[in-house]
């Protein structure tokens, strides 16, 4: 079980990793991104398509490297449901969102496969969490 | 080293960040338009029955590539402060509920000039817009005023309706009823139904 949760965290983890890194350096076609989905007002687009790819890497990194991981995996897991409820929330109400998962290369729309993929994900983080920290993590070396 | 002391960090690390970012964007509105590229942004004619220059934007629905769509495209180029433009986004819309599964709607942004008529245009007048007036089809903010130096005709707003060819089938400028545009979109769809 331990080298199972490992393997989860690996697998979130450079997950995020790949996913942050692909917006950095692309916050105006991430901005354009988020207000497609018309939840947030204009003003806090911009500050969150700054600060999201650099949230997702930390996070990433926590989760590889065994560090916080039941917090880090709690907090991919409300994150990973928020991306499923908001691209769900998109479909149902028939915008022409993209998921801008991968940035601005990542051509995927907002559909019913993103949200059942970020679902599955959400439930792999509170899996990760609920077992944390599992083989090979940093939280088993740190000083309380 | 602590887990205490780790954890402080790194709490430090994402509130510098947050903070930074907002701190940021009030004193940088988004990206503005690009200056250097007004002088580009000349419009020039389009010939109906003509080729479609080529374009991309990043738009509210992802990378939008003309060479890419598969169905007509039905090309807005607007200006943020332009009263014709935002009235014409209820006309846009109609137009969108009717065709939006058959044609591809796009609206970019084409000028240098903002939503207060005085400030540079940025992404953040964009998104302005589409709260205010709620265009229901994607948009786009042009920082370099790419799309209006290719299309634009005249004024505001442009309107280009672009058969699956990639042909130029219609070209306007100023407000147009939706009856004069429906009866553009329907003659396109039909030739692409026909065609296909």
């Amino acid at each position: 079980m331990r080298f199972a949760v490992f393997a989860g965290r690996l697998a979130l983890g450079m997950l995020l990793i790949v996913a942050g890194g692909a917006k950095v350096g692309h916050a105006p076609d991430l901005a354009a991104a988020v207000a497609g989905f018309r939840l947030l007002p204009a003003w806090a687009v911009a500050p969150l398509a700054l600060v999201l790819p650099f949230f997702e890497i930390l996070l990433g990194g926590y989760l590889v490297a065994g560090l916080f991981t039941r917090v880090a995996a709690w907090v991919a897991s409300i994150q990973l449901l928020g991306y499923a409820a908001v691209i769900a929330w998109a479909v149902l109400h028939g915008i022409p969102a993209s998921c801008g998962c991968f940035g601005p290369s990542d051509r995927a729309s907002a559909d019913w496969p993103h949200v059942a993929f970020d679902a599955m994900l959400a439930v792999l983080a509170a899996a990760i969490a609920w077992r944390a920290p599992g083989a090979l993590a940093v939280d088993e070396r740190l000083a309380p | 080293m602590s887990r205490r002391l780790v954890a402080v960090l790194s709490l430090a690390l994402i509130a510098a960040a947050a903070l930074a970012a907002v701190l940021w964007t009030r004193s940088h509105p988004y990206a503005p338009v690009n200056t250097a590229s007004r002088a580009s942004a000349t419009p020039a004619p389009l010939v109906v029955g003509g080729r479609a220059p080529d374009f991309s934007v990043a738009s509210t629905a992802g990378l939008f590539e003309l060479n890419d769509q598969t169905k007509p495209v039905f090309l807005e180029v607007f200006a943020t402060w332009c009263p014709h433009c935002q009235r014409e986004t209820a006309v846009l819309n109609a137009l969108y509920r009717q065709f939006g599964s058959r044609v591809a709607f796009i609206a970019v942004s084409g000028s240098d000039v903002g939503m207060d008529h005085a400030s540079p245009e940025s992404q953040l007048d964009v998104l302005n817009f589409q709260t205010k007036f709620g265009p229901l089809y994607p948009i786009a903010y042009d920082g370099q005023l790419k799309v209006a130096s290719l299309y634009l005709q005249g004024g505001y707003p442009t309107i280009v309706i672009i058969d699956k060819g990639k042909r130029v089938r219609y070209a306007s400028s100023g407000e147009v009823g939706v009856a004069e545009l429906r009866a553009q979109l329907e003659k396109v769809t039909n030739a692409a139904t026909a065609g296909s």
